[in-house]
Protein backbone atom coordinates (compact mmCIF):
# COMPACT_ATOMS: atom_id res chain seq x y z
CA UNK A 1 0.00 0.00 0.00
CA UNK A 2 2.94 2.41 0.91
CA UNK A 3 5.10 3.38 -2.07
CA UNK A 4 7.85 6.02 -2.74
CA UNK A 5 8.77 7.18 -6.09
CA UNK A 6 11.64 8.89 -8.34
CA UNK A 7 10.22 10.15 -11.46
CA UNK A 8 11.59 12.84 -14.24
CA UNK A 9 8.13 12.40 -15.80
CA UNK A 10 4.87 15.02 -14.92
CA UNK A 11 3.23 14.13 -11.69
CA UNK A 12 -0.44 13.02 -11.35
CA UNK A 13 -1.06 13.91 -8.50
CA UNK A 14 -4.77 12.66 -8.15
CA UNK A 15 -3.73 9.08 -9.28
CA UNK A 16 -1.08 9.40 -6.43
CA UNK A 17 -3.42 10.79 -3.97
CA UNK A 18 -6.22 7.65 -5.30
CA UNK A 19 -3.56 4.77 -4.66
CA UNK A 20 -3.89 5.19 -0.96
CA UNK A 21 -7.31 4.41 -0.21
CA UNK A 22 -7.47 1.91 2.03
CA UNK A 23 -10.96 0.59 3.89
CA UNK A 24 -10.82 1.45 7.04
CA UNK A 25 -9.53 5.55 5.98
CA UNK A 26 -11.88 8.30 5.50
CA UNK A 27 -9.56 10.68 4.43
CA UNK A 28 -6.09 11.68 2.36
CA UNK A 29 -4.08 14.67 2.89
CA UNK A 30 -2.03 14.93 0.06
CA UNK A 31 0.18 17.59 -0.54
CA UNK A 32 1.08 19.08 -3.96
CA UNK A 33 4.95 20.86 -4.31
CA UNK A 34 5.54 22.65 -7.15
CA UNK A 35 7.96 24.85 -8.50
CA UNK A 36 7.77 28.56 -7.52
CA UNK A 37 8.61 31.74 -9.72
CA UNK A 38 9.36 34.05 -7.25
CA UNK A 39 11.53 33.80 -4.14
CA UNK A 40 12.23 36.13 -0.84
CA UNK A 41 15.85 36.37 -0.60
CA UNK A 42 17.75 38.97 1.65
CA UNK A 43 15.13 41.42 1.36
CA UNK A 44 15.17 40.83 -2.82
CA UNK A 45 12.82 38.97 -5.24
CA UNK A 46 14.21 36.35 -6.98
CA UNK A 47 12.84 35.83 -10.26
CA UNK A 48 13.05 32.08 -11.11
CA UNK A 49 12.77 30.63 -15.11
CA UNK A 50 13.35 27.19 -13.99
CA UNK A 51 14.05 24.43 -11.60
CA UNK A 52 16.73 21.74 -12.17
CA UNK A 53 16.40 18.63 -9.29
CA UNK A 54 19.28 16.73 -9.02
CA UNK A 55 19.01 13.10 -6.29
CA UNK A 56 21.20 10.39 -5.43
CA UNK A 57 17.94 8.14 -5.81
CA UNK A 58 19.27 4.88 -4.47
CA UNK A 59 19.91 6.95 -1.09
CA UNK A 60 16.95 9.22 -1.31
CA UNK A 61 14.31 6.37 -1.95
CA UNK A 62 15.64 4.75 1.21
CA UNK A 63 15.44 7.49 2.91
CA UNK A 64 11.78 8.17 1.88
CA UNK A 65 11.39 4.56 2.92
CA UNK A 66 12.66 5.51 6.20
CA UNK A 67 10.57 8.46 6.74
CA UNK A 68 7.03 6.47 5.94
CA UNK A 69 7.91 3.73 8.53
CA UNK A 70 8.18 6.61 11.33
CA UNK A 71 5.52 8.49 9.80
CA UNK A 72 3.22 5.02 10.78
CA UNK A 73 5.00 4.62 13.66
CA UNK A 74 4.14 7.92 15.33
CA UNK A 75 0.80 9.01 13.58
CA UNK A 76 -2.40 7.26 13.67
CA UNK A 77 -1.72 6.69 9.68
CA UNK A 78 -2.78 3.86 7.67
CA UNK A 79 -0.71 4.25 4.17
CA UNK A 80 1.52 6.81 2.84
CA UNK A 81 3.17 7.43 -1.03
CA UNK A 82 5.53 9.71 -1.84
CA UNK A 83 6.69 10.51 -4.89
CA UNK A 84 9.32 12.95 -6.03
CA UNK A 85 10.43 14.79 -9.66
CA UNK A 86 13.61 15.10 -10.31
CA UNK A 87 15.68 16.64 -13.56
CA UNK A 88 14.07 20.13 -15.67
CA UNK A 89 11.23 21.39 -14.22
CA UNK A 90 8.69 24.69 -15.66
CA UNK A 91 7.28 26.90 -13.02
CA UNK A 92 4.18 25.89 -11.77
CA UNK A 93 4.76 21.77 -12.02
CA UNK A 94 4.69 19.77 -9.47
CA UNK A 95 8.66 18.48 -7.74
CA UNK A 96 6.60 16.61 -4.79
CA UNK A 97 3.36 14.59 -3.90
CA UNK A 98 2.86 13.47 -0.32
CA UNK A 99 -0.47 11.65 -0.32
CA UNK A 100 -1.27 10.55 3.80
CA UNK A 101 -4.56 8.39 4.31
CA UNK A 102 -5.87 8.18 7.80
CA UNK A 103 -8.97 6.73 9.47
CA UNK A 104 -9.40 10.67 10.77
CA UNK A 105 -8.23 13.50 8.88
CA UNK A 106 -6.52 15.15 11.86
CA UNK A 107 -3.49 12.53 11.85
CA UNK A 108 -3.33 13.17 8.14
CA UNK A 109 -2.73 16.63 8.20
CA UNK A 110 -0.05 16.27 11.12
CA UNK A 111 1.78 13.55 9.34
CA UNK A 112 1.86 15.07 5.54
CA UNK A 113 3.68 18.10 7.48
CA UNK A 114 6.03 16.37 9.84
CA UNK A 115 7.00 14.10 5.93
CA UNK A 116 7.70 16.96 4.19
CA UNK A 117 9.70 18.91 6.81
CA UNK A 118 11.93 15.72 7.28
CA UNK A 119 11.87 15.04 3.51
CA UNK A 120 13.12 18.32 2.96
CA UNK A 121 15.70 17.94 5.84
CA UNK A 122 16.91 14.48 5.24
CA UNK A 123 16.18 13.17 1.80
CA UNK A 124 19.32 13.88 -0.74
CA UNK A 125 17.37 15.35 -3.62
CA UNK A 126 18.88 19.38 -4.49
CA UNK A 127 17.18 22.38 -6.19
CA UNK A 128 19.31 24.48 -8.27
CA UNK A 129 17.26 27.76 -9.13
CA UNK A 130 17.85 29.11 -12.73
CA UNK A 131 17.66 32.87 -13.39
CA UNK A 132 17.74 34.77 -16.20
CA UNK A 133 20.91 35.93 -15.49
CA UNK A 134 22.34 32.98 -13.43
CA UNK A 135 21.53 30.40 -11.12
CA UNK A 136 22.33 28.85 -7.57
CA UNK A 137 21.66 25.75 -5.80
CA UNK A 138 18.73 26.33 -2.73
CA UNK A 139 20.32 26.88 0.40
CA UNK A 140 19.19 23.55 2.44
CA UNK A 141 18.23 23.11 6.16
CA UNK A 142 21.00 21.56 8.48
CA UNK A 143 20.90 18.00 7.70
CA UNK A 144 20.52 14.63 9.90
CA UNK B 1 43.88 2.69 -0.14
CA UNK B 2 41.86 3.81 -3.21
CA UNK B 3 38.63 5.20 -2.56
CA UNK B 4 35.89 6.20 -4.91
CA UNK B 5 33.95 9.42 -3.98
CA UNK B 6 30.30 10.37 -5.79
CA UNK B 7 29.43 13.86 -5.61
CA UNK B 8 26.01 15.57 -5.28
CA UNK B 9 24.37 19.06 -5.39
CA UNK B 10 26.48 22.42 -5.11
CA UNK B 11 29.66 20.00 -4.04
CA UNK B 12 29.53 18.48 -7.52
CA UNK B 13 29.76 21.94 -9.07
CA UNK B 14 32.20 22.98 -6.74
CA UNK B 15 34.77 20.25 -7.58
CA UNK B 16 33.03 20.23 -11.14
CA UNK B 17 32.71 16.31 -11.63
CA UNK B 18 30.18 13.83 -10.17
CA UNK B 19 32.98 11.54 -8.96
CA UNK B 20 36.13 10.91 -8.59
CA UNK B 21 39.11 9.01 -7.17
CA UNK B 22 40.89 9.70 -3.52
CA UNK B 23 43.70 7.96 -1.96
CA UNK B 24 43.22 7.98 1.98
CA UNK B 25 44.69 5.75 4.73
CA UNK B 26 43.93 1.97 5.76
CA UNK B 27 41.95 2.30 8.47
CA UNK B 28 40.86 5.87 7.83
CA UNK B 29 36.93 7.64 8.68
CA UNK B 30 34.92 9.93 7.04
CA UNK B 31 36.35 12.86 8.65
CA UNK B 32 39.64 12.00 6.68
CA UNK B 33 37.59 11.79 3.45
CA UNK B 34 36.69 15.15 4.09
CA UNK B 35 39.74 16.29 5.15
CA UNK B 36 41.28 14.87 1.81
CA UNK B 37 38.84 16.75 -0.29
CA UNK B 38 39.06 20.07 1.32
CA UNK B 39 42.90 19.78 0.79
CA UNK B 40 42.36 18.81 -2.72
CA UNK B 41 39.66 21.22 -3.55
CA UNK B 42 39.85 24.38 -1.50
CA UNK B 43 36.90 25.56 -2.58
CA UNK B 44 34.73 23.18 -0.81
CA UNK B 45 36.07 25.15 2.44
CA UNK B 46 33.00 27.10 3.57
CA UNK B 47 30.26 24.63 2.98
CA UNK B 48 29.18 22.12 5.44
CA UNK B 49 29.48 19.12 3.78
CA UNK B 50 27.57 15.48 4.64
CA UNK B 51 28.88 12.31 3.97
CA UNK B 52 27.32 9.14 3.25
CA UNK B 53 28.38 5.52 3.47
CA UNK B 54 26.49 2.92 1.83
CA UNK B 55 23.76 5.24 1.10
CA UNK B 56 23.71 6.09 4.99
CA UNK B 57 24.13 9.42 6.52
CA UNK B 58 27.76 8.85 8.84
CA UNK B 59 29.58 10.54 11.67
CA UNK B 60 33.23 11.95 11.39
CA UNK B 61 34.16 8.33 13.14
CA UNK B 62 32.51 6.33 10.26
CA UNK B 63 35.15 3.81 9.05
CA UNK B 64 35.09 3.83 5.38
CA UNK B 65 36.90 0.80 3.05
CA UNK B 66 37.34 0.46 -0.14
CA UNK B 67 34.82 -1.47 -1.59
CA UNK B 68 32.60 1.30 0.19
CA UNK B 69 30.02 3.81 -1.74
CA UNK B 70 30.84 6.79 -0.82
CA UNK B 71 29.12 10.10 -1.62
CA UNK B 72 29.68 13.83 -0.25
CA UNK B 73 27.19 16.54 -0.47
CA UNK B 74 26.18 19.66 0.56
CA UNK B 75 22.56 20.14 2.77
CA UNK B 76 19.83 18.68 0.96
CA UNK B 77 17.39 20.86 -0.70
CA UNK B 78 14.53 18.59 -1.93
CA UNK B 79 10.68 19.11 -1.76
Amino acid sequence: MDFCEMTTERIDISSVARRVVPPECGATVTLDGYARRFTKKDGRVLETEHLVYEAYPEMALKEMQKLVARAKAEFEVSAVGIVHRTGRLEIGETSVVISVAAPHRRAAFAACEWLIKELKRTVPIWKKEVYADGEAWAEGESNA
Amino acid sequence: MRIKVLFFGAAGDIVGKRDDELDVREGAAAKDVLDALAARFPKLAGHKLHIAVDQEYASPATAVHSDNEIAVFTAVSGG
